[in-house]
């Protein structure tokens, strides 16, 4: 594959992640969660299939590919990248059949037990992948890489929450953690793990897709440093949840300097759209755009959530994953996987022959429609929440799972460049998954000159 | 310097469109420097950002433009990010 700073398994991170995405829509389309009814053991393996396995996945596949870039580094030990994926797949599905355990299922009991330690390995395969680029040679200094670095930190601290709490439902571990510690949990998996690595990524990619002047503001620092007095509220909230003591005030404290992070951010990315130079988005930027509106109503349902819980709870915790960061990551997954298949391809032609643009592998049109569903899908199922009606969030599930099947469905296309004329095509195309073979980066790909299986 | 080759060396280099945007590397005001001496052409270029994936294969796909000039023996293009690209350099629409 062209491009020593490539990952090689970013496409099998994200079939991976789409994978748990459609199972965890299907499981909730059948009735496995919804309004009030997130306790049960099925419902939690819905939530953490969604979580773990559709968004966590998707991240950590994604930052993989965009250390580098972020920091000019090649990736260390990349060797890592595909152990890291089975053990969190693994550690995913152990976890949700554990869940069951839960509902009297006596099996899951061990599994519930067993799940955090693939996931210790998942985690800390990715954290020596992807720390010692962000951190070294002065790298943390950047705004970007900062802010993933902070959120690998949340990323740490939730597995230790989860861990704690996975044993206490086992009998193992200290019995606060599991009503006290959940909505710290929470808060740590939606703001200080996903967003904070969402917001590091999004200023570097934004900058590149957008063509806007990439700088340091005192907006950025602001926003980070609110960002870590919530991580670091966030951790004593957790310590006191361990310790049995009441966590009302942390956590209060952790929302608020999370939301004004966040406000940091929207003003940060609003000032990054006015400087662009690239008058017309394209699609991934136009949806990235409606999952920043999610983030702005997330912020909004956060203190009503926090004062008075329940619907209010519900519907913050589902648009922060379902509307912001899932929105977010499907309209750039679409733009990640054209890339990437493009640079598989064609960039040993550049300079040599004519080569298609990376938006022509890709149908705007389609994505856009899937995107759309995907978004009336989210919002309906927030509402639905909100009022506490179990059919209609099951019927906004189902808009969501046959935006994310059309979403799926286009990424195939990509990958076997179904938009392309047949004079564009090469008779051989990477594997759709699994990556190709290495190649050497002088001038030719071997797409365009050896067999290559499919 | 040759100035017609040093011409035919940049013409060359606007047939190397980035990917991303459609436009040419001379466009897109990636292209620092060009010297030509002899049958020698040295290119000085940059990318968008430090850490792009496409830095190599856009060095290699410019050095094989400016190798079919006409006149050009030998083409050397090297990638620098000092001073770092910005879109001011862009040429407008």
């Amino acid at each position: 594959m062209p491009g020593k700073q490539l990952s090689r398994w970013t496409i099998a991170w994200f079939a991976s992640a789409l994978a748990f995405l459609l199972a965890s829509l299907t499981l909730a389309v059948a009735g496995y969660g919804g309004p009030a009814d997130w306790a049960g053991g099925a419902a939690l393996a819905v939530v953490h299939l969604f979580a773990l396995g559709w968004l966590c996945q998707m991240m950590l596949g994604s930052l993989i590919q965009f250390a580098p870039v972020l920091a000019a580094r090649p990736l260390a030990r990349p060797g890592l990248a595909l152990p890291a994926l089975l053990f969190c797949a693994l550690g995913t599905l152990m976890l949700a059949a554990g869940f069951l355990a839960l509902d009297g299922w006596e099996p899951g009991r061990p599994l519930l037990s067993l799940a955090p330690l693939p996931l210790a390995l998942a985690f800390g395969f990715a954290l020596a992948m992807l720390a010692p680029v962000l951190a070294g040679r002065g790298a943390w200094r950047q705004s970007e890489a900062r802010a993933v670095l902070a959120g690998l930190a949340g990323l740490a601290a939730l597995w230790f929450s989860g861990a704690g709490m996975a044993l206490a439902l086992t009998g193992f571990g200290p019995g606060g953690l599991v009503s006290g510690g959940l909505p710290v949990h929470m808060v740590l998996g939606a703001g200080g793990w996903l967003t904070l690595a969402a917001m590091g990524v999004s200023y570097k990619l934004f900058a590149m897709f957008l063509l806007a002047p990439e700088r340091d503001t005192r907006l950025r620092r602001a926003g980070f440093f609110a960002a870590l007095a919530a991580l670091a509220l966030a951790l004593a909230a957790l310590i006191m949840a361990w310790l049995e003591q009441d966590t009302a005030l942390p956590l209060a404290l952790a929302l608020a300097t999370g939301a004004l992070a966040g406000l940091c951010y929207l003003a940060e990315i609003f000032r990054l759209w006015r400087a662009r130079r690239r008058p017309r988005p394209e699609v991934n930027m136009n949806f990235s755009r409606v999952s920043l509106v999610f983030l702005v109503a997330t912020l909004v349902l956060l203190a009503p959530a926090a004062l008075l819980g329940g619907p209010f709870a519900e519907a913050a915790v589902f648009l922060a994953l379902a509307g912001w960061l899932s929105t977010l990551t499907l309209a750039q997954m679409i733009k990640i996987t054209s890339f990437l298949t493009w640079i598989q391809v064609f960039s040993p032609l550049i300079g040599r022959q004519k080569v298609p643009m990376v938006q022509d592998l890709s149908d705007p049109r389609t994505v856009a429609r899937w995107l759309w569903l995907w978004t009336a899908g989210a919002a309906c199922a927030t509402l639905a929440l909100l009022a506490q009606t179990g059919p209609g969030f099951r019927l906004a599930a189902a808009l969501m799972l046959v935006a994310a099947l059309g979403l799926t469905r286009e990424a195939w296309a990509i990958r076997r460049l179904r938009h392309l004329s047949p004079a564009l095509r090469p008779a051989l195309l990477p594997p759709v998954i699994l990556p190709p073979h290495p190649t050497p980066v002088q001038g030719r790909s071997s797409l365009h000159d050896r067999p290559h299986p499919i | 310097m040759d100035r017609g080759l040093r011409d035919r060396v940049e013409q060359a280099l606007t047939s190397v469109i980035d990917p991303e945007t459609g436009r040419d590397l001379v466009a897109m005001g990636l292209i620092y420097g060009i010297r030509t001496e002899g049958g020698l052409a040295e290119v000085e270029m940059t990318t968008t950002t430090r850490g792009c994936p496409l830095s190599e294969m856009l060095r290699l796909g410019a050095e094989a433009a400016v190798a079919g000039v006409p006149g050009v023996a030998r083409a050397e293009v090297r990638l620098t990010w000092d001073p770092p690209w910005t879109p001011e350099r862009m040429r407008p629409l």
